[in-house]
C-alpha cells in the first residue's frame, strides 16, 4: 500500500512536472510581441521603412510568424492600410519591411503599429495575436524648412499609364493656392487644412524632358513646382533568339522595343541568364548579346533575357539545342567560269562548321531581278555548279546562300555575282512589212521591220542587210546595209517583181532571212471600205479569204493616222485566221483608224483584201462646217458646205442638222420640226441623213426678214456645237427688178461720160469748137436757104496780103508784154504772133482780093459793122487783161477787149503793124449793129476786122494750129469777092 | 578656341570644394592679393587690353537677353509667363559691383563677377544638357557665353597683374545645383541668367 502510494505520488509529480513544462511552452508566444519598432522615410522612393525585432525565441531556432501592420495618416485613428507580413523569424532577428505610399510622405504624418502571431505548424492551435505595439510616427514635414509652399513628389518617375498622386503643403491656411499641369489647372482633394492632394490617373507620356507641375499662391510671388517624368512602358523583348556560326559563340538577338530612357535615367538594361550553367552576363548592347560556348560542348541551353529599368523589368526565355541553331557564315569567293552563250560554271567557298557538318547551299540564277533557276548543292567547303539553258547576251546574277544540311535553322547571308553570257546569232527572222507607193512614176518600196526582242537578238544588232533580187530579170543581187538604229529603209524599184531578204546582224552572225516579194503593180486598191466597231479591247477585224492559198494575212494600220509619218503598224496572222482583235495603247477615242487586210500569197506577195475604218469610240463633232450662203432671194437662199470633209471627223458623219430660226416666223417650214436649243430658245430643225449632201436650199422665206441658220453634223455620239448661228436677211421682192434697170443705166451713163472725157477734144471740135467752122455753121444754111446761093465763105488762101509794113517796133513793148504774161513761151514771142496767122508769102505777087472775115458765130458785132477795117492788134494791149488768159472764156474776153481797145486806140496811131490788103470785099450784114465810130481804113476802102491772136495766148497745139489754120484756108468757091 | 566642357565641369565641382573647405568663404569674397605679391603672367598682355575688355563686355551684354529668353523658353511653363516669380534676379550671394570705384577696384569686382558667372554657367550648361538635351541653340549660346567669359577673365587678370600687380583675387561661387530637384535647377538657372542680364548691362556701361 505504501509502495502504491509512493508510486502514485511519483506519477502525480511527474505528471505535474510534465504539465508544468507544457504550460510553459504554450504560453511562450505571448512575449513575441514586436519590439523596437522603428519607422523611417525614404523620400526618393516614397517608402516607409519599418524595422523591428522579436525576442525570446527561446526554444526554437526559427519560427514562422505573421505580422499584422496598421498604417494611419494624419492621426492614429485614421487607418489607411492594414496588411499582414509573414516571415520566418530566427533567433534575435531584426526584421525589415517597407510600405510604398501613394501620397508623398512629406505631405502627411504617418503612424505605424504592428502585432504578431506564431504561424508555424510546430506550435499547435490555438494561436493568439500579440498585443499591438505602440504607434510610431513618421513625419517628414519637420525637416522641410519655412517655405510658404511645398510641392511633392519631386522628380517623380512613373511609367506611362500609371497613377500618380501629387500633394502640396502650405504653411498658411489662408492662402489660396492653384495648381497647373501643362497649362491646365488641376483640382485635388483637401486632406488637411493646409494639405491637398491631386491624383493623376493613367498619366501619358508627353516628352522626355518631363512635365512641369506648379502651384502658385494667389496674390503672392510664390510659385513652387516639380517635374514629373513619365517614361514609356518597358516592353518585353521581342523575337528573342540565339544562334551560332562556329559553335564557339552564341549570339542572342532581340528587338528591344521602345526606349525608356529619360533625363537622369538611363535606358533599360539587358541581362542574359542561362539556367543550366547558372551563368549570367550583362549585355553591352540593347539588342544583342554574345555568349561564349563552353568547350565541354553543352548541348542544351535555356536562356532568360531580362530587360530592366528603374521602374521594373520584363523577361523572356528560350530553350534550344545548340546544333539546331546553326547559322552559317556567308559564302565567299563566288566566281563564274567558262561563260558561253548558254552555259556558265559557278564556284564558291564556305566557312566549315565542325568536322562532320554538311552545308546545303542554294544557288539562284536571277535574270532581271527574278529567280530563273534554283539549285540545291550539298558541300563541305567548296561548291561548284554548271548553269545551263542560259540565253545569249543576257545579264544574269548568280546568288548563293547556305544552311546547315542536318538541322535547318537559317540561311546564311547571300553572296552574288553578275555575269553576261556571250552573244549568239539572232535566233529569229525579222518581222518585215512593206509599203509600196509610186514616186515620179517609179514604184518605191518602203520596208519596215520590228526590232528583234532581246530574247531573239542574242546580242547587239550591228546592222541590217537588205538583199533585193529581181524575179523577172535575174541580174544578180543588190545588197543594202542599213544601220542598226533604223527600223526600215526605202527602195526604188521598177515594175518588175522583186524578192527582198532582210536579215539582222550581230557579232555572232546573221539572223534567219525574212523574205517578202513586192511588185511594181500595186494591185487592186479599189476595195470598198467597210466600217468596224471599236471596243475597249480594240478593233475586232475580220475578213473573208479570197484565194484559199494564202500562207498568212497581215493587218496594217497607223497608230497615229493624223500625223506624218503615221507610225505604221502591222500584225501577222496565220493562214487559218480570219479575224483578229487589233489593240494598241495609242488608240484614242475620236480618231478614225483605217485597217487594211492583206493576203500573203505563197509567193510571199501581199494582196489587198479588205479595208476597214472605225473609231475606238465615236465622239460628237467638235466643229461645224463653214457654210456659204448663195442664191439669196426674197424667198430663199442656198446653204453650201462642200469643203467639209466627212473623213477626218471625230466619228462617222451620219448627216447634218440644219437649224433655222426667225423672229418673224413662229411656225416651222415643211421639212423642219421644232427643236429647243441648249439656251432654251426654240428653233426649227431639219435633218439631212445623207452625209454627202452638202447643200440645202432654204425656201418659203419671208422677204425683208432676218433668218438665223446653223448647219451642224452629227455622228452616233451626237451633233456638233449649237452656238454660232449665221444671220441672213432676205431682200424685198422688187429690189432685184430695180437692180436690173438701174444698174445698166448707171453703166451706160458711166460709159458715155468716160467716152466723152476720152474724146473731149473731138467732141469739142465737133460740138463747140473755139473757132467754129463756117461751113458747118447753121447761119450758112440759113443764108443759103434765104435765096442767096452765091454767098460763100472765103478761103483764107485766097486772102493774100500785099505786104507787111512795119511801122514802129518799140523794144519796150516786147518786154512789157513778156513781163505781163509769164506763162507764155518767150521764144514764141521773138516773132510777132500774127506772122503765123497771115500767109505772108514773099513770092506772092498776084493781086488778091481783100479778105474780110465774117464770123457771125462769135463776132457778130464786128461782122455787122458793115465796114471792113484794119485794126492791128499789138501786144501792148494785152497787159491790160486781168488774169491769165488760159481758158477759152478768158481768151475770148481778152480778144473782145482787145478788139474794143483797138477800136478806140488804134485811131490814136499807136499801132505798130498794119495789115494792108489790096482787096476789098463786099459789105454785108446788118448795119444797125455797127459801132458808132468805126475806124477809117487807110488804104482799103472796105476792110473787115481781122484779128491777130498771139500764139502764146491761144496756145494752140501743133495739131490745133492746123485746126486754127483750117479756119483761115477757105474754100475758094465760097469766099466773098 | 573652344575649351572642352571638362573645365566647366571642374568649375561645377569647385563650389562644392569651397563649401567643404572654406565654409565662410562661399558667400563672401576674400580679400585681394596684397600689392607686393609676386605677379607673373604666362603671356604678355595685349597692348589694348582695356578695349578688349570693353568689347567683350559689350559682346556679353548684347547677347545676354537672347540667352535669357532662350533659357526660360526651353524650360516650358510656368517660366515664360512668370518671369517675375521664377526668374527674378534676387541672387543673394552675387558679388557686388561699384561703378564709381577706381579702375582697379572695378576690375577686381569684375573678376569676381565673371568668375561667379562662369561657374554658374557651367552648372547651368551641365544641367541643361541633361534636362533639355534637344535644346541645341541654348547649349550653343551657353557655350559661346562661357567662351567669352573665359577670355574676359583672362584679360581682366592680365590687366590686374600688369598694371596693378594683382596676382590673385579670391572669388566666390554660387550654390551648386547638382543636388537640387529639376524644377529648382531650372529656377536657379533662370534667376542666375536674369541676374547676369542685369549685371552685365551695368558693368558694360561702367567700363
Amino acid at each position: 500500500m505504501a509502495l502504491f502510494a509512493v508510486f502514485q505520488t511519483s506519477f502525480l509529480l511527474a505528471l505535474l512536472s510534465l504539465r508544468a513544462y507544457q504550460s510553459e511552452v504554450l504560453v511562450e508566444p505571448l512575449p513575441l510581441t514586436p519590439e523596437s519598432l522603428n519607422v523611417s522615410i525614404d523620400s526618393a522612393h516614397q517608402y516607409l521603412n519599418l524595422q523591428w525585432s522579436v525576442h525570446s525565441l527561446a526554444y526554437y531556432q526559427e519560427l514562422k510568424m505573421l505580422f499584422q501592420i496598421q498604417i494611419s495618416r494624419m492621426k492614429t485613428s485614421n487607418v489607411i492600410w492594414v496588411g499582414n507580413y509573414s516571415t520566418v523569424v530566427k533567433r534575435d532577428p531584426v526584421l525589415h519591411w517597407s510600405w510604398k505610399s501613394e501620397l508623398p510622405l512629406e505631405c502627411a504624418t504617418h503612424f505605424v503599429r504592428m502585432r504578431s502571431r506564431v504561424d508555424d505548424a510546430k506550435i499547435p492551435e490555438p494561436r493568439f495575436w500579440s498585443n499591438w505595439s505602440s504607434w510610431k510616427e513618421a513625419d517628414a514635414q519637420k525637416s522641410l524648412g519655412r517655405d510658404p509652399l511645398f510641392l511633392f513628389p519631386k522628380d517623380k518617375l512613373v511609367e506611362e499609364g500609371s497613377n500618380v498622386t501629387i500633394c502640396y503643403m502650405s504653411r498658411n491656411q489662408q492662402d489660396n493656392i492653384s495648381c497647373y499641369l501643362e497649362g491646365q489647372q488641376i483640382h485635388g482633394e483637401q486632406l488637411d487644412s493646409n494639405v491637398s492632394a491631386f491624383k493623376l490617373n493613367k498619366v501619358s507620356f508627353i516628352r522626355k524632358t518631363g512635365t512641369n507641375i506648379f502651384c502658385k499662391v494667389d496674390q503672392k510671388d510664390v510659385i513652387k513646382g516639380i517635374v514629373l517624368f513619365v517614361s514609356k512602358v518597358l516592353e518585353e523583348p521581342k523575337d528573342f533568339s540565339c544562334e551560332t556560326q562556329d559553335f564557339k559563340t552564341l549570339t542572342c538577338t532581340w528587338d528591344p522595343g521602345t526606349d525608356t530612357s529619360l533625363p537622369k535615367r538611363s535606358s533599360q538594361s539587358y541581362t542574359l541568364f542561362e539556367s543550366f550553367s547558372g551563368k549570367k552576363i550583362l549585355c553591352e548592347h540593347k539588342n544583342s548579346c554574345n555568349w561564349q560556348v563552353d568547350s565541354d560542348s553543352q548541348e542544351m541551353y535555356n536562356f532568360t533575357l531580362v530587360a530592366e529599368n528603374a521602374l521594373g523589368n520584363r523577361s523572356v526565355s528560350v530553350l534550344f539545342s545548340l546544333t539546331h541553331r546553326v547559322h552559317p557564315k556567308t559564302p565567299y569567293n563566288l566566281f563564274l567560269k567558262n561563260v558561253s552563250g548558254t552555259k556558265a560554271t559557278v564556284t564558291w567557298k564556305v566557312h566549315p562548321i565542325g568536322n562532320y557538318s554538311t552545308l546545303l547551299c542554294q544557288l539562284d540564277l536571277l535574270g532581271e531581278g527574278n529567280v530563273i533557276q534554283q539549285h540545291n548543292v550539298s558541300i563541305k567547303e567548296n561548291g561548284e555548279y554548271l548553269l545551263s539553258e542560259l540565253e545569249p547576251d543576257t545579264e544574269y546574277m548568280a546568288r548563293v546562300r547556305c544552311a546547315d544540311a542536318n538541322h535547318f535553322w537559317k540561311w546564311s547571308g547571300s553572296i552574288s555575282q553578275k555575269f553576261i553570257t556571250a552573244e549568239a546569232a539572232p535566233s529569229e527572222a525579222l518581222d518585215v512589212w512593206r509599203n509600196v507607193k509610186s514616186v515620179s512614176g517609179r514604184p518605191t518600196v518602203t520596208l519596215f521591220w520590228k526590232p528583234l526582242s532581246k530574247l531573239h537578238a542574242n546580242g547587239k544588232i550591228l546592222s541590217y542587210n537588205v538583199t533585193v533580187e529581181n524575179l523577172d530579170r535575174p541580174s544578180g543581187l543588190e545588197v543594202h546595209s542599213v544601220p542598226a538604229t533604223a527600223n526600215g529603209t526605202e527602195l526604188t524599184l521598177d515594175q518588175d517583181s522583186y524578192q527582198i531578204h532582210v536579215t539582222a546582224l550581230n557579232s555572232a552572225g546573221p539572223s534567219p532571212a525574212s523574205v517578202i516579194v513586192v511588185s511594181g503593180d500595186p494591185g487592186n486598191e479599189e476595195v470598198e471600205e467597210e466600217r468596224v466597231n471599236g471596243t475597249e479591247d480594240g478593233f475586232s477585224v475580220s475578213w473573208k479569204p479570197q484565194s484559199g492559198k494564202a500562207i498568212g494575212y497581215v493587218v496594217e494600220w497607223c497608230d497615229h493616222p493624223q500625223d506624218l509619218p503615221c507610225d505604221l503598224q502591222w500584225k501577222n496572222l496565220s493562214s487559218n485566221t480570219t479575224s483578229t482583235v487589233i489593240s494598241s495603247g495609242a488608240f484614242r477615242p475620236g480618231v478614225r483608224y483605217n485597217f487594211r487586210i492583206y493576203e500573203i500569197s505563197t509567193e510571199r506577195m501581199a494582196y489587198l483584201l479588205e479595208k476597214k475604218a472605225g473609231y475606238l469610240k465615236e465622239l460628237a463633232p467638235s466643229d461645224n462646217p463653214q457654210v456659204v450662203v448663195s442664191n439669196l432671194t426674197s424667198h430663199s437662199f442656198t446653204l453650201s458646205w462642200k469643203d467639209y470633209s466627212t473623213d477626218s471627223q471625230l466619228g462617222f458623219i451620219q448627216g447634218y442638222y440644219v437649224y433655222l430660226r426667225s423672229k418673224a416666223e413662229k411656225e416651222c417650214h415643211p421639212g423642219f420640226k421644232k427643236a429647243t436649243l441648249p439656251d432654251k430658245s426654240a428653233c426649227c430643225q431639219h435633218r439631212i441623213d445623207n452625209p454627202e449632201q452638202k447643200t440645202f436650199v432654204m425656201e418659203n422665206l419671208q422677204p425683208e426678214s432676218v433668218y438665223e441658220f446653223l448647219v451642224t453634223p452629227y455622228t452616233s455620239a451626237g451633233s456638233g456645237p449649237l452656238d454660232a448661228f449665221t444671220k441672213v436677211t432676205t431682200p424685198d421682192e422688187y429690189s432685184h427688178i430695180l437692180i436690173r434697170i438701174i444698174l445698166p443705166m448707171i453703166v451706160c451713163v458711166l460709159l458715155i461720160m468716160i467716152t466723152c472725157y476720152l474724146k473731149s477734144q473731138w467732141m469739142k471740135e465737133k460740138c463747140y469748137p473755139d473757132i467754129p467752122d463756117p461751113y458747118k455753121s447753121n447761119v450758112l444754111s440759113l443764108i443759103k436757104s434765104k435765096e442767096n446761093p452765091h454767098l460763100t465763105i472765103m478761103n483764107v488762101s485766097d486772102c493774100v496780103p500785099d505786104a507787111i509794113e512795119v511801122i514802129h517796133k518799140p523794144e519796150g513793148s516786147k518786154i512789157q508784154f513778156l513781163g505781163a504774161s509769164k506763162s507764155l513761151t518767150e521764144t514764141e514771142f521773138t516773132k510777132p504772133a500774127y506772122l503765123y496767122l497771115l500767109p505772108a508769102e514773099k513770092n506772092y505777087s498776084g493781086p488778091g482780093p481783100c479778105i474780110c472775115f465774117e464770123n457771125l458765130t462769135y463776132n457778130e458785132a464786128a461782122a455787122d459793122s458793115g465796114s471792113c477795117g484794119h485794126f492791128p492788134v499789138t501786144p501792148e494791149a494785152l497787159p491790160g487783161q486781168p488774169g491769165p488768159l488760159t481758158s477759152p472764156e478768158n481768151l475770148l474776153k481778152a480778144l473782145e477787149k482787145n478788139y474794143m481797145n483797138s477800136l478806140g486806140e488804134t485811131a490814136a496811131g499807136e499801132a505798130s503793124l498794119n495789115y494792108v490788103s489790096q482787096l476789098a470785099s463786099q459789105m454785108s450784114g446788118d448795119k444797125d449793129s455797127l459801132p458808132a465810130n468805126p475806124p477809117e481804113p487807110v488804104l482799103c476802102s472796105e476792110y473787115k476786122m481781122q484779128m491777130a491772136i498771139p500764139l502764146g495766148l491761144a496756145s494752140p497745139p501743133p495739131a490745133e494750129n492746123s485746126g486754127l489754120s483750117s479756119t483761115t484756108p477757105l474754100d475758094q468757091s465760097e469766099h466773098y469777092r | 578656341m573652344r575649351v572642352p566642357g571638362k573645365l566647366w565641369s571642374v568649375l561645377g565641382v569647385v563650389p562644392l570644394l569651397l563649401v567643404l573647405h572654406w565654409k565662410h568663404g562661399a558667400g563672401s569674397p576674400l580679400p585681394i592679393t596684397p600689392v607686393n605679391a609676386t605677379c607673373a603672367t604666362r603671356h604678355p598682355c595685349h597692348s589694348n587690353l582695356m578695349n578688349q575688355i570693353r568689347n567683350q563686355l559689350l559682346q556679353l551684354n548684347s547677347s545676354a537677353n537672347a540667352l535669357f529668353i532662350l533659357y526660360y523658353t526651353a524650360q516650358g511653363e510656368p517660366f515664360p509667363n512668370n518671369l517675375d516669380k521664377l526668374c527674378s534676379p534676387n541672387v543673394t550671394d552675387f558679388p557686388p559691383f561699384h561703378a564709381n570705384g577706381t579702375e582697379k577696384a572695378r576690375l577686381v569686382e569684375l573678376y569676381r563677377i565673371i568668375a561667379y558667372l562662369g561657374a554658374s554657367l557651367g552648372n547651368i550648361t551641365r544641367d541643361q544638357k541633361v534636362l533639355n538635351p534637344n535644346a541645341l541653340s541654348l547649349h550653343s549660346k551657353l557655350n559661346a557665353t562661357a567662351d567669352v567669359m573665359r577670355g574676359l577673365l583672362s584679360n581682366v587678370l592680365c590687366r590686374l597683374c600688369s598694371k596693378y600687380h594683382v596676382a590673385h583675387v579670391d572669388v566666390a561661387y554660387g550654390p551648386d545645383t547638382s543636388g537640387k530637384d529639376v524644377f529648382q535647377k531650372k529656377k536657379l538657372g533662370c534667376q542666375l541668367l536674369g541676374k547676369y542680364k542685369q549685371v552685365i548691362a551695368m558693368v558694360a556701361q561702367a567700363f
